[in-house]
């Protein structure tokens, strides 16, 4: 099996450029072409198995790129109790492969101990903004670092919310001194879904706390009555999100961007050349740069 | 309780039975029928469990057709909720699930032949084995070899079927291109699993040589696994098997027992079920310090 290469020879921090997400297709490709991009992030979930191909691979390409570590199954807004199971998964993966950034989703997926592995939109409440800052300062301090909590789609709103999206999420960084992913298509996904304006939700999210930005693909769900965008991570990114996008870097500067592609994972040069049009639009605004983004550690 | 836990509970309802509409009467209306806003996280749990079952299942997944693995799918799902935020633990029960559904009933092997998959499902993610010290063997005096115990390797699982299930889950591989016929009269088989570095390979077993690693892998010693073994094949080869496995790797660690453990193997249940983060296997190290008459396999 993979010897564990040694600290010294990894490359270190999320540099401020355009990474892809690594998914088991590409290992190969990746491993023996080693492609110019920025650095890789893989879904936490995928590698907490004991061994075998995934922890063989990462373990290679870790070697030669930053990594991000982004977890999909923590559930970090469920009233169940904490899963310190998951959790120490999680720990455990981070000690092994000293990712640049850890990040979470600001949602929940499961309740009365099921599971529906799906990124489940909160209600944003004073209550749930108390909940769910007290379970991202408790992962914080278990992880003993800073980790980033991303924005999510979302295909409903509750009628108890009371605190706009943007407030809340910038609330709990604000509260736990947490980081924030933000995900540009989620914004537009549920601006365009809900009816709100994606600059006011920009504007509402303070740049030094961003740590990363993620670009992805949605699907149109047509129904008699209207349609829903679906966040499916399926498809190239769309042109609306990229106008957005550009918005969000001139706002807030350069920052580390993630092209994600989960289903119907096309041909690795498709992933870079969609890398190489956000790279184009960080490079751009060069001038506005600042440090690289510093996970900071507890 | 608390109003947050009240929606989360209700809104869980709504997802496993989409006639629930009590998460639906809280929601915006906002142009579209909140029952439909609902029903989107009610597919998209759907979708993406049936898409955790079918990477998992290929095999049952080819033998049913997409339409029945679906409908499988579906009441599996509501049966065995997932219990974990790590897809990869999702579908442990799969095979006594079909084992129970009337309409699988046709397919008598298809329970078996899903235990394939998810003991390849696991085998693909376990633990590296250690490589085995042949050398420690050695010194191991002859008088003590009846003590030896063996752990198998962390990414092997045995395997016994009434049916030809390795013939059936060979010639069902995608990639499968030679005579693609089964015999179902051919008779049962036993398999091993097993992970070398990155390879996988399912082995054909013999009964005796299927007894005896099953026993060592409850922790016995060489001598009662060997009695398992002769009890179901007069003619069972030790050295011939112990041979085999040391090279295959599917031995990566020994011990002598000591006299509590004897005693204590008598309290082991008959076979070791494996659990999605790691197979739990009884994997002591009470190593004890023996020199002498040199020993061989």
């Amino acid at each position: 099996m993979a010897v564990h290469t040694t600290t010294a020879s990894r490359p270190g921090p999320i540099p401020v450029q355009a990474g892809i997400g690594l998914r088991a297709p590409h290992y190969r490709e990746l491993l023996e072409w080693r492609p110019p991009i920025g650095w890789l992030e893989v879904h936490s979930e995928n590698y907490f198995g004991r061994g075998g191909a995934p922890l063989y691979f990462l373990e290679q390409l870790r070697a030669h790129y930053p990594l991000s570590l982004h977890g999909v199954g923590l559930s970090l807004g469920s009233t169940d109790p904490l899963n310190m199971e998951h959790l120490n998964s999680l720990k455990t993966l981070i000690s092994r492969f000293e990712p640049g950034l850890v990040s979470e989703h600001l949602s929940w997926s499961s309740v009365g101990g099921r599971y529906m592995n799906d990124l489940l939109p909160l209600p944003y409440t004073v209550e749930a903004l108390s909940h769910v800052s007290q379970r991202v300062a408790r992962v914080q301090d278990y992880l003993g670092r800073q980790i980033l909590i991303e924005n999510v789609s979302s295909y409903l709103q509750y009628e108890e919310s009371r605190i706009p999206e943007w407030e809340f999420l910038a609330e709990v960084a604000e509260r736990t001194d947490c980081g924030i992913l933000l995900d540009v298509n989620n914004v537009f996904v549920s601006a365009t879904n809900h009816g709100f304006d994606a600059r006011s939700y920009l504007r509402a999210i303070p740049a030094e706390v961003i740590g990363e930005i993620h670009l992805a693909g949605f699907s149109v769900n047509r129904f008699d009555q209207g349609e829903l965008l679906i966040d499916t991570h399926s498809r190239p990114v769309a042109a609306e999100v990229w106008a957005l996008y550009r918005e969000a870097i001139a706002l807030y500067g350069p920052i580390a961007t993630l092209i994600e592609w989960d289903t119907d994972v096309p041909p690795l040069s498709v992933l870079l050349n969609e890398a190489r049009k956000a790279d184009q639009i960080l490079e751009r605004h060069v001038d506005q740069f600042l440090e690289p983004y510093d996970a900071r550690v507890a | 309780m608390h109003a947050l836990r009240r929606l989360q509970l209700a809104f869980a309802e709504s997802v496993f039975s989409p006639a629930d509409a009590r998460i639906a009467s809280r929601v915006h209306e906002n142009g579209l029928d909140p029952v439909r806003r609902v029903r989107v996280y009610h597919n998209n749990m759907f979708v993406g469990l049936t898409a955790a079952l079918e990477a998992v299942y290929p095999i049952v997944h080819r033998l049913v057709g997409t339409d029945f693995f679906r409908f499988a799918a579906k009441e599996y799902i509501r049966d065995h909720p997932s219990r974990s935020g790590n897809l990869h633990c999702f579908g442990d029960h799969f095979g006594e699930f079909l084992a129970r559904l009337p309409s699988a009933a046709g397919l008598p092997y298809l329970p078996d032949v899903a235990r394939l998959d998810w003991a390849y499902h696991e085998v693909f993610h376990a633990a590296p084995g250690a490589r085995l010290d042949i050398e420690g063997l050695q010194d191991v005096p002859l008088a003590n070899w009846g003590k030896l115990c063996f752990n198998l390797h962390p990414a092997s699982r045995l395997l016994e079927s009434s049916y030809p299930v390795l013939r059936i889950w060979q010639v069902n591989r995608e990639d499968y291109e030679d005579d693609p016929s089964v015999d179902l009269a051919e008779g049962g088989v036993r398999v091993l699993v097993l992970r070398t570095r990155l390879e996988i390979a399912m082995y054909p077993l013999s009964p005796g040589e299927y007894a005896w690693l099953g026993a060592l892998a409850e922790g016995r010693d060489i001598t009662r696994s060997f009695e398992r073994a002769y009890a179901v094949e007069p003619d069972f080869d030790l050295k011939a098997c112990l041979e085999r496995h040391v090279i295959r790797g599917t031995l990566v660690d020994w011990h002598l027992a000591n006299h509590d453990e004897l005693a204590y193997q008598e309290l082991l249940p008959s076979s070791t079920r494996a659990q999605c983060a790691e197979g739990k296997s009884p994997a002591r190290r009470a190593r004890l310090p023996f020199k002498g008459v040199e020993g061989r396999i």
